[in-house]
């Protein structure tokens, strides 16, 4: 292989965060995996790419990785600059390649993307039921659920496996009727929030009592907005409703997958 | 940096906020630095260092037996806050518990939150570990191989 390496450039594998603009003044004290020193690698292109040395002799993934990842991109956000994420485990075998292989043939393309989510922010919105005020809410409001609860009430300690399939029937009915409460309930959120939003992503939840988890790219002229369209859905569901909102984060939901 | 900074509600505000950049907050994160982002394969290629990653499988299967339970659980509970019946009822949820097919479910599933658990470290504060609790339903070791 033809060497693209500068005279001199040293041949470490480097390990690859994201791309932000040429020119960008990385903020001083970010570090990288194993809190290696972070730097740019630019080709005199729209694009620097924001590497460190790549960790040898181990697998990646643990969770300092994982937060190092994360730490690297979040500093550049902070920091005011746009970056685009990379999905954890990018690696280039060396300087050259990152210049020669991942800028010259993309700045174009990527700063495209660059102009396009310049000056935004990814924010997640998490919305979980308050489990007890849903519970009571189900046994209120669905016949079914209540009356077998009743039942298995009655039954006693020590014949309680000859029931186990009824435990589970019930737990499989509320799980039914809340997933028919968060199908409205989570459309009545995202509808609040997106608003104030460039764009959203709705995501599967994770748990049967997550009503809601949704990502939106937010300007930055209008995280205030956003914020107090979250706030003011806080205050509305209070009793039934938590949410949490999560950043500002890079935009790894507005980033183009191909 | 914004710091360790998770959970932090402030006076008047009924809405938590998370960091994106403090360690405790990854679990609000993890699935997005995993799964989403540039792919560096579809930029470049000839180069691509071929690294072992370990990692979790994020997502949590929703419906599962175990689910089920906990809410039978919990809503058994609600009853007794609300009109005090039947006494020993406690002792009676426990024994569901420990009944039937849950023998079948739980143990893989422990074995797997376990390993979770490890990799993530202990998360100091409640929604980590309330993150650590939650079934993943296997670990799995990618191998990102050079494709040239």
């Amino acid at each position: 292989m033809t060497s693209p390496n500068e005279p001199g450039e040293d041949k470490t594998p480097q390990y690859v965060y994201g791309v932000t603009r040429s020119g960008a003044s990385l903020p001083a004290d970010v570090a990288g995996l194993d809190d290696r020193p972070v730097t740019l690698v630019e080709d005199g292109g729209r694009c620097a790419a924001v590497v460190s040395d790549l960790p040898a002799g181990r697998p990646l993934g643990e969770r300092a990785d994982l937060v190092a990842h994360q730490r690297v991109l979040n500093a550049l956000l902070d920091a005011g600059l746009v970056v685009l994420p990379f999905r954890f485990g990018a690696a280039l075998s060396d300087r050259g390649a990152v210049r020669k292989e991942l800028l010259e043939g993309n700045s174009d393309r990527l700063g495209q993307v660059m102009d396009q989510l310049e000056g935004r922010v990814e924010l997640r919105l998490k919305a979980t039921y308050v489990q007890d005020t849903v519970l009571r809410e189900i046994m209120q409001q669905e016949p079914e659920v209540a009356e077998l609860s009743r039942r298995l009430r009655e039954v006693p300690a020590d014949v309680a496996d000859a029931v186990y399939y009824d435990q589970v029937r019930l737990g499989e009915l509320i799980a039914q009727a809340m997933d028919r409460r968060r199908e409205h309930d989570g459309q009545v959120l995202l509808e609040a929030a997106a608003p104030a939003a460039e764009a959203f992503v709705r995501k599967t939840p994770a748990r049967e009592e997550d009503v809601l988890d949704a990502s939106f790219l937010v300007r930055d002229d209008r995280r205030e907005e956003f914020e107090k369209a979250v706030e003011k859905l806080g205050q509305a569901h209070t009793e039934r409703i938590r949410l949490r909102l999560i950043g500002p984060l890079p935009p790894y939901d507005f980033v183009p997958e191909a | 940096m914004t710091g360790p900074i998770a959970q932090q509600t402030s006076g008047t505000s009924t809405v938590q906020r998370g960091g994106g950049g403090g360690s405790s907050s990854l679990a609000d994160v993890v699935d997005l630095i995993l799964e989403k982002g540039l792919v560096i394969d579809i930029y470049a290629r000839v180069s691509l260092v071929g690294i072992e990653i370990l990692t979790v499988d994020v997502r949590i299967v929703v419906a599962s037996v175990d689910t089920y339970l906990r809410f039978a659980k919990a809503v058994n509970r609600l009853d007794i806050a609300h009109d005090g019946t039947s006494q020993g009822l406690p002792q009676f949820v426990e024994g569901m518990q420990e009944s039937g097919a849950k023998k079948k479910t739980r143990g893989a599933l422990e074995g797997a939150g376990e390993r979770l658990k490890e990799t993530f470290g202990g998360g100091s504060n409640d929604d980590d570990e309330d993150e650590d609790k939650q079934p993943a339903r296997r670990r799995s070791s990618r191998k990102k191989e050079d494709d040239e």
